[in-house]
Formats: structure tokens, C-alpha cells, sequence
């Protein structure tokens, strides 16, 4: 009994329990982010707790909405496209199933680690032993799950949202096991460019290609139009294969690490203009002639919302990459945006559009409000809007302070505008989330929607069955 | 119906999949592991820190755990990694970084893990923040930065028990404290000043005393006196009564900090004032010459230790009695000196009133 409820072997039950775990996970990381935007606001608003100081709010954001929202929305779209594309079941519910409790036990158990500063102390690693062993073996086990899924497939060819999904799986384990000091640890410099090895790979090989892979499943999807090239679709892959790796030291550009290594890192990240290019080109001819769909389809519109945010982001990577703008704004807020506009503004919004898509496939229930999502989208973009706009003048206006010289007490005095504006933005985020997370819960306990039909097959279909 | 399923399995796809393995071990070798072979890894410097303790013969006490034993710096370091302070603070100068003491090199982190090198530079950079600021300063600042940096935004870290608090700040002053110490270092202080303003440097040659001298120093004194005391406080320990209400207050430069700083840094200070406070810019106010008979006086100044000021100096005449400020009469030829330069009527002579006169008050002349 115990036992098929919590390893469950029902046909997409870990792709659901993902799912619903992840934006938990969103709603209570989000509320961490909003809390510590606030602290800049109110540096003494919780003076004396330490769990609550804003160095331990920190980390822990960082951790439950890469680790905690994104990675596990991300696997459980993956869990779900993945068996779709190859027309089988998935190689085995139960060990998805197990794989998502243990990690939903490191995200809380850990993050409250880190919150009372248990920490390894190297960025996005931050998680301690125990916890990287955890995550570790959550990692193995889906990888070993989904490569047995794709050899058990029935079609001959691979779509390209599957070698995407594959790449990631391969490399997350090794990312994760050269990144963590439980399994690798250096001295001095070395340890920073591991750090950044580690940091930039998360982020390229595992949040970029699994949002993409994703990405190039549900536009065609939800369009009902066909991806535009295949060849292109493939070069994307390729490059981001090569490109990606070599650039962690692109984030130590002006410490003093090797100079051969900056060149190498600043050379491969001009390169990844290519596989961005290739990547939003393939979506938006697909999308050509389709586009008045947006004004209906809210799944649709979360996934190109998502990647107009993901040219905003690779057009500022490779420029904030060069080493006389990375001179400029490096150390700055500016970098902060760039990372919210990616992690949020690009890929949370693809997984969004895609968790409307597949819950409710999943569930078999009609979503409960398309009031709510229409807020949510509006409050999230909204909100977001906000946030990057400030943090890149923020980061603007101290860029300036540095490159003058001025003392930073100085400067930093003409910030409080936008901090306080960063928390509006937050706020409106967090507030979306809410929305969300709620919508979804009465999505799967109301009998039925408040919707009618009519309203539901425009704003939130559920696509026609079959691949 | 399992003998309908027909087998697919991997045929076609090896190649790719080794093609991608292969790629991401290259990667991995060139980027990480290459840095960190034998051949290509750097040597500690002279300025590595050691965060443990030796004894008598130099060679590491292992403690029960089997491990070094960590020094009181070492033990704040753990509590700097612990407490995110990295999240605020980065710990490397770059070149273009003026105010943030010698530059560093890679070396110089040979010793120390996890790397606390920072992405993110909300509050200043602490590479050699060490000797800058008293313990006291220190834990006041950290248990209450409002109450020491009106308007700072760092956290408070009053949660800190005591001996964390007293290992954190022996950690903070050892940052960069070996870079400081080295005699080698006297004067070469890399600070930001454009060197490429020809004009500027050019025009500051003119009549340039020898700074070293007893009597330049002297000279500057006087200069100080007149011009600085108000703000700096007379042994420019900054507690003229000005600062008493001042937000930023003046520096005091018995800190040993100053040490490093280089003639060209003290005159740059001097000619440029700081941004934003009320350091005024004495270049439109006086001569190149008597910028460097301050900038004599001003290097005379750093101690061993920090002269901690108890109280600001009073405004009333007898604290300033026997000290030489300028007649009201000069005063006023200074700004009509100053205005004169702003409105670019200056000229280098106008009516004995140039800056040689002035040194003649206070100096007896040279
Ligand atoms: C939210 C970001 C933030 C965090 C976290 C933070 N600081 Fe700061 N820190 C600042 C800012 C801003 C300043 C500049 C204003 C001031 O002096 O308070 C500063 C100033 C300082 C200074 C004075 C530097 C100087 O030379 O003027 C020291 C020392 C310092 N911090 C140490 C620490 C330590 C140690 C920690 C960790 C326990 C820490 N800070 C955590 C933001 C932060
Ligand atoms: C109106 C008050 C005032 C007067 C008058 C004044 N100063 Fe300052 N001075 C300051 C303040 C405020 C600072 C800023 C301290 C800081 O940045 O922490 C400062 C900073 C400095 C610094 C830079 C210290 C550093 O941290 O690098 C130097 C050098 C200096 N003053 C020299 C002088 C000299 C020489 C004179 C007289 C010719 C003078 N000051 C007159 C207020 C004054
Ligand atoms: C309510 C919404 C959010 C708010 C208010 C918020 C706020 C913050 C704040 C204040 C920081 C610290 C910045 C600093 O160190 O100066 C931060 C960092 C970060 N957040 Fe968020 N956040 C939000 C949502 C998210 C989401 C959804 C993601 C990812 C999916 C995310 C990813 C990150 C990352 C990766 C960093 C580290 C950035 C860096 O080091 O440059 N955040 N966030
Ligand atoms: C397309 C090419 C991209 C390039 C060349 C690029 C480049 C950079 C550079 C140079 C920095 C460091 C800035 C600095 O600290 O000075 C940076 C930071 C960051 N980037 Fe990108 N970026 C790209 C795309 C992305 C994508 C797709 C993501 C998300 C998956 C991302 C996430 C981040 C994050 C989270 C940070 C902050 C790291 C930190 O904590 O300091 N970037 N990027």
C-alpha cells in the first residue's frame, strides 16, 4: 500500500510528482529571493537572526530555485517528453519516483542547511556532503531511467528535444561530480576556476540544453506546425557540445588565473552566438504565419515569452564576455540581471508553458482557471520586467562608481531606488507564483474547471493526442 | 505483448554519443586539469597567507582530528566562508581598482581553500584590508555597520558569538597585511591615477620641492595647518571639530595603512580631493608646490599603530593656540585665488599673492 503510494508505477506519475514538487519548491525559493531583495531595502529587518540573515537566505534561494524549481520542472517535462517522443513507457516509474523524494529531501533538508550555514562555500556548490551524494545518486538513477527509455523506443529517429535531453542527462552527473568539493577539491586559483568550470556548466549544459530541448518540443506542439529545419536544430547541438564547456573563466575574467585560459574562455563564448542564433531562428520561422496564436494560447505565449528573454540574455553574454565590457561590469548588478534573465526570465518561463502543457495531459483534468493563468503571465512578466530593468541600471550606476573611483559608501547611496524596486518586481513574482501554484492545486482537487470549454480549447488546449 | 516490441537500441548513435564524451573530457583536461599539473601550477608567493599553526621548527601542528591545526585568522576564515560574506565582498584588486591597495597575483591564493576570489561586489573589495581599520572599528562595524557607515547596506552579523567575532576580525586583519608589511611595497602603492593626464603631472612638476626633506615636511606643516586642521584635526589624526558633523569622516592618517601610499597617490589625493565627500579638490585652490610640501608633511604621518582619536578637538581657541592658521587678510586673497582659477582669469603672478608667499608665512621660506 505504502508502497504504491510512494513508488508509484503508474504510467507518468513521477513526471506529475515532479512537476507539483518543483513549484512547491518555486513558490518557497521565490519567497526566499523576495525576502532577501527586501533586506537591501531594510538591511536590519531581521538583525539578529542568523538563519534569516541575507547571507544564508542566499544560498539557499540560489539552491531551491536551480536545484529545487527549475531542475525538477525541467525533469519532470523531460520525464514526459521523453516517452511521448520514443512512443514507449517510461523504462521504470518506481525508480523516478524514488529519485524525486530523494531530492526533494536534499532541497529541504538541504537548503535548511544552508540556511544555518552548513556550507561548502564555492557558488551554486554550496551544498555539503551529504546532499551531493544525495543529489548525485537522484542524478544516476533518472539518467539510467531515461537512457533505458530511449533504447526501448519505437521509433528509429531521434527527435532533436531527445539528443538535447540525452546530452544534459550525460552531463550533469560528471559536471556535478568535478564541481563538488565532496569529490574534487583544489588549492589557491585552481579552485576558483573549478568553481566557474562548475558554475558555468550547470548552467550551459544542464539548465540551457534541457530548457531548449523542452523548448524545441512544445513549440511545434503547441503551434501544431513542424520545427522549421532539422539541420539547424542539429548545428545548435553541436555548437553548444563544443562551445560551452571551455568558458567557466568567463566569470574570473579580471582575477589574476591564467591569461591563456581568459582568452580561451572569452574566444568560445563569442562562439556561442551560433547555437543562440540557430536555436531562435528554428522558433521563430516555425512560428511564422502562427503568431496570432499568442493572443490566445497561454502555454505558447509562456514559451516565446521565454525566448524573446533568451535573446536578451545571449545577446549581453557574449558582449558581457569580451574583456573590455566585462572591465566595466563586472562585480555589478548588471551580472545579477543577466543571471535572473536567464534562469527566470528564458527558462522558467519555457518550463511554465510546458507544465501547463503537461499537466494537465498528465492529470487528465482541464486547468481551473484561465483567469488565473492570464494574472500569472501578466504579474510574472510584469514583475520580471521590472526586476531586470532596475538591476541593469543599478549595475549600470555602480559600474560608473567603480570606474571612477568613487568610494563605495558613496555610491552605494544612490542605490536605494532600485533596490526598492527590485522587491516591487519580486513581489509581483512572487505574488504570480502564488496564483500559479494555487490554480494548480484546485486543478486537482475541483471537480471540474470554472472555465467553460469554449474558453479553455483557446487559452490553455490540450493539443491533439498521439505524437 | 512483449513480442511486439521490437528492439531499436543505440544503432546509429554511438558514434555521436562518444563524439560528445570525448569532447566534454578534452574540455574538462584543458580547462581544470591542465591548471592544476605540477608544471602549470603556481608557486605560493611571499605573500601566500598560511592559515595554520607551526611550531618552533616550522612544520604544522596536527591537531586530534588529524588535521593542521588552524590559527585564529584561519579559524575567521571558515567563519568568512561560513557567514557568505563572498556573496558582498570579492577578494582581488584589479588595476583600473583605485583605493584598494596593491595588486595581487595568483600565488599569493596558493595556500587557501575554497577560493573566496568573489563574483559579486556589493561592498568593497578586502583584499588588503587588513590594517586599515582598528579591531575595535571592526567588530562595532560588524555587529552595527549603520551606526559606523550611515547608510551601508551589510548586514548585521550581531548573531556572531564572541570568539567567532574575535577569529573573523584577526582573519579581515590579516588580509593583504603581509603585502603591506614588506618594506619593498613602501611606496610603490598601485593606486588608480591616470598617469596618461600629461597635463596634470606635467604642470605638477613645476618647482617640485624634494619630498623627502626635513624642511619640505615642515613647510607642509604649516600648510596643513592652515588648510587641513579644520577637517583633519591638527596631527591629522582626522578629528578636527569639523568632522564631528560630518557623514564621511576625514581620514586619519596615523593609520599604517598610508604607508604604502606612493608620493604620486598622496599628491593625486590631495590635487583631486575624494568624489562625494567634502575633501575638497586643492588643485583649484593651491600651487603644484604646495601640494608637494603637503604631500612631505602628509607622508610623515602613518604609524605602527593607529592612533585612535577619543574625542574630536574642540573649537575652542586655546586647543588651537600656538598653532599658526591663516590671517583672515590671506584667507580672503585664497578664494578670490580659487575663483580667479575657476573662471579661468588666473594668471600665474597676480600682485605677489602666489603660493610662495604663503609658504614664506608658515615655512620661513626655502
Ligand atoms: C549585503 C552585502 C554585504 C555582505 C553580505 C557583507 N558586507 Fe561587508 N560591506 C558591505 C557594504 C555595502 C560595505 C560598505 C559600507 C560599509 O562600510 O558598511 C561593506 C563594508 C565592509 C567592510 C569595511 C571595508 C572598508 O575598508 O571600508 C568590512 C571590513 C566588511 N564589510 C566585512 C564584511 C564581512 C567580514 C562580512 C561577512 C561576515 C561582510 N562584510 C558581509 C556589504 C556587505
Ligand atoms: C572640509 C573638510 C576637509 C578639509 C578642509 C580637508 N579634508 Fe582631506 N578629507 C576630508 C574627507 C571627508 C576625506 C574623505 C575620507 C575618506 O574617504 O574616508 C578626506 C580625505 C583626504 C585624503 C585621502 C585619504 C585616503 O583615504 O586616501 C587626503 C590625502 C586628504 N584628505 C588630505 C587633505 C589635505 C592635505 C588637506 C588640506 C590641504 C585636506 N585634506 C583638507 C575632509 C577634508
Ligand atoms: C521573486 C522572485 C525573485 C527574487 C526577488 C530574487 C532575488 C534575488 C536576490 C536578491 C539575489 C541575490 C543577488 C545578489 O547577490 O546581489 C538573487 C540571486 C539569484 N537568483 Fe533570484 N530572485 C527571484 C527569483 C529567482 C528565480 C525564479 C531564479 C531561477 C530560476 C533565480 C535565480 C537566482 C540566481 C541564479 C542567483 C545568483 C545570481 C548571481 O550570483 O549573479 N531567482 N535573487
Ligand atoms: C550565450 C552565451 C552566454 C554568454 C557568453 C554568457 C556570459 C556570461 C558572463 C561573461 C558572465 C559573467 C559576468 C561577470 O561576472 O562579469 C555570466 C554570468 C552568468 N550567466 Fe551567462 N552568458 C550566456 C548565457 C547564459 C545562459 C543561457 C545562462 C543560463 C542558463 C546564463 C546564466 C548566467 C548566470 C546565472 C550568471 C551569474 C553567475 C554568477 O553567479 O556570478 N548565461 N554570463
Amino acid at each position: 500500500m505504502i508502497n504504491n503510494k510512494f513508488l508509484s508505477s503508474q504510467e507518468g506519475s513521477s513526471a506529475k510528482y515532479f512537476m507539483l514538487s518543483a513549484i512547491v519548491w518555486l513558490v518557497i525559493g521565490m519567497g526566499l529571493g523576495l525576502l532577501g531583495a527586501l533586506e537591501f531595502s531594510f538591511p536590519d529587518l531581521t538583525k539578529g537572526i542568523s538563519q534569516l540573515s541575507f547571507t544564508h537566505i542566499r544560498p539557499a534561494h540560489v539552491n531551491m530555485v536551480a536545484f529545487g524549481w527549475l531542475s525538477m520542472a525541467n525533469i519532470g517535462s523531460c520525464l514526459y517528453i521523453i516517452p511521448a517522443l520514443c512512443k514507449t513507457k517510461l523504462f521504470s516509474e518506481k525508480l523516478a519516483n524514488f529519485a524525486c523524494h530523494v531530492w526533494n529531501l536534499v532541497i529541504g533538508l538541504g537548503c535548511w542547511s544552508l540556511m544555518n550555514g552548513y556550507t561548502e562555500g564555492r557558488e551554486y556548490a554550496e551544498l555539503r556532503e551529504p546532499f551531493d551524494i544525495l543529489v548525485l545518486v537522484g542524478l544516476l538513477l533518472l539518467s539510467y531511467n531515461l537512457f533505458r527509455t530511449v533504447l526501448n523506443r519505437q521509433v528509429e529517429k531521434l527527435y532533436v528535444s531527445v539528443w538535447y535531453i540525452m546530452g544534459a542527462f550525460f552531463w550533469m552527473p560528471l559536471v556535478y561530480i568535478v564541481g563538488n568539493r565532496t569529490f574534487v577539491a583544489m588549492d589557491g586559483l585552481n579552485d576558483g576556476i573549478l568553481n566557474w568550470f562548475y558554475g558555468h556548466n550547470i548552467l550551459g549544459l544542464w539548465f540551457t540544453v534541457l530548457g531548449v530541448g523542452i523548448a524545441y518540443y512544445m513549440v511545434p506542439k503547441m503551434s501544431g506546425k513542424p520545427i522549421w529545419s532539422h539541420s539547424l536544430s542539429m548545428l545548435g547541438f553541436w555548437t553548444i557540445a563544443f562551445f560551452y564547456a571551455p568558458t567557466g573563466t568567463h566569470h574570473l575574467l579580471q582575477s589574476p588565473v591564467p591569461e591563456w585560459a581568459k582568452a580561451l574562455a572569452v574566444i568560445f563564448s563569442a562562439a556561442l552566438v551560433i547555437p543562440v542564433i540557430t536555436v531562435l531562428t528554428n522558433f521563430w520561422m516555425s512560428m511564422k504565419g502562427s503568431w496570432w496564436m499568442l493572443s490566445t494560447n497561454m502555454p505558447l505565449r509562456f514559451v516565446l515569452t521565454g525566448a524573446l528573454f533568451y535573446l536578451f540574455t545571449c545577446i549581453q553574454g557574449p558582449f558581457q564576455a569580451t574583456r573590455g565590457i566585462n572591465w566595466y561590469i563586472h562585480f555589478t548588478q548588471w551580472v545579477v540581471g543577466h543571471a535572473h534573465a536567464a534562469l527566470l526570465g528564458t527558462f522558467t518561463f519555457f518550463v511554465i508553458g510546458s507544465l501547463y502543457y503537461g499537466l494537465q495531459r498528465l492529470t487528465g483534468k482541464r486547468i481551473y482557471s484561465v483567469r488565473l493563468v492570464k494574472w500569472h503571465y501578466w504579474l510574472l512578466f510584469l514583475g520580471f520586467s521590472i526586476f531586470y530593468l532596475t538591476l541593469t541600471v543599478a549595475g549600470l550606476q555602480q559600474s560608473a562608481g567603480w570606474a571612477l573611483g568613487y568610494p563605495v559608501g558613496q555610491w552605494s547611496l544612490t542605490l536605494p531606488p532600485m533596490w526598492f524596486s527590485r522587491a516591487v518586481g519580486g513581489l509581483m513574482m512572487f505574488f504570480s507564483s502564488c496564483l500559479f501554484a494555487f490554480n494548480i492545486y484546485k486543478t486537482l482537487t475541483a471537480k471540474q474547471s470554472s472555465s467553460d470549454e469554449s474558453e479553455l480549447d483557446m487559452a490553455v488546449p490540450v493539443g491533439k493526442g498521439g505524437n | 505483448m512483449a513480442s511486439e516490441v521490437k528492439k531499436i537500441g543505440a544503432k546509429g548513435y554511438i558514434l555521436p554519443a562518444l563524439v560528445v564524451a570525448a569532447t566534454f573530457i578534452t574540455i574538462y583536461t584543458v580547462t581544470v586539469i591542465i591548471p592544476d599539473m605540477k608544471v602549470m601550477k603556481v608557486d605560493p608567493t611571499k605573500y601566500a597567507m598560511e592559515y595554520i599553526e607551526k611550531d618552533t621548527n616550522g612544520k604544522p601542528i596536527i591537531d586530534e582530528t588529524g588535521k593542521p591545526k588552524l590559527s585564529e585568522a584561519g579559524r575567521g576564515r571558515a567563519v568568512y566562508v561560513r557567514e557568505g560574506c563572498v556573496y558582498c565582498h570579492s577578494q582581488f584588486v584589479r588595476p583600473q581598482d583605485r583605493d584598494f591597495g596593491s595588486r595581487v597575483h595568483a600565488g599569493d591564493y596558493a595556500n587557501e581553500t575554497p577560493n573566496v576570489l568573489g563574483t559579486s561586489r556589493t561592498g568593497p573589495d578586502l583584499s588588503n584590508e587588513g590594517g586599515k581599520m582598528p579591531d575595535a572599528w571592526h567588530v562595532g562595524h560588524l555587529i552595527d555597520p549603520r551606526a559606523y557607515t550611515p547608510g551601508s547596506i551589510m548586514p548585521s552579523f550581531s548573531f556572531l558569538s564572541e570568539e567567532d567575532m574575535g577569529d573573523l576580525v584577526a582573519y579581515l586583519q590579516s588580509l593583504g597585511r603581509k603585502r603591506l608589511e614588506d618594506p619593498k611595497n613602501k611606496g610603490v602603492y598601485e593606486a588608480y591615477y591616470p598617469e596618461a593626464d600629461t597635463a596634470f603631472w606635467q604642470k605638477s612638476e613645476h618647482h617640485k620641492p624634494n619630498v623627502d626633506s626635513a624642511t619640505a615636511a615642515n613647510g607642509g606643516a604649516g600648510i596643513f595647518r592652515q588648510n587641513c586642521a579644520v577637517c583633519h584635526g591638527t596631527n591629522g589624526l582626522g578629528n578636527g571639530p569639523n568632522a564631528l558633523a560630518m557623514n564621511k569622516k576625514p581620514a586619519n592618517f596615523s593609520r599604517p595603512f598610508f604607508k604604502a601610499y606612493s608620493d604620486k597617490t598622496w599628491y593625486y589625493k590631495v590635487a583631486e580631493g575624494v568624489p562625494g565627500t567634502r575633501m575638497p579638490r586643492w588643485k583649484l585652490i593651491l600651487e603644484p608646490e604646495q601640494m608637494w610640501y603637503l604631500v612631505a608633511y602628509l607622508k610623515t604621518l602613518p604609524q605602527d599603530q593607529e592612533v585612535i582619536i577619543q574625542d574630536y578637538q574642540s573649537i575652542d581657541d586655546k586647543a588651537w593656540e600656538g598653532q599658526s592658521i591663516l590671517p583672515n587678510k590671506l584667507r580672503a586673497s585664497y578664494q578670490k585665488l580659487g575663483e580667479a582659477k575657476l573662471h579661468g582669469t588666473y594668471q600665474a603672478n597676480p600682485g605677489g599673492l602666489t603660493g610662495s608667499e604663503t609658504e614664506g608665512g608658515s615655512s620661513g621660506g626655502h
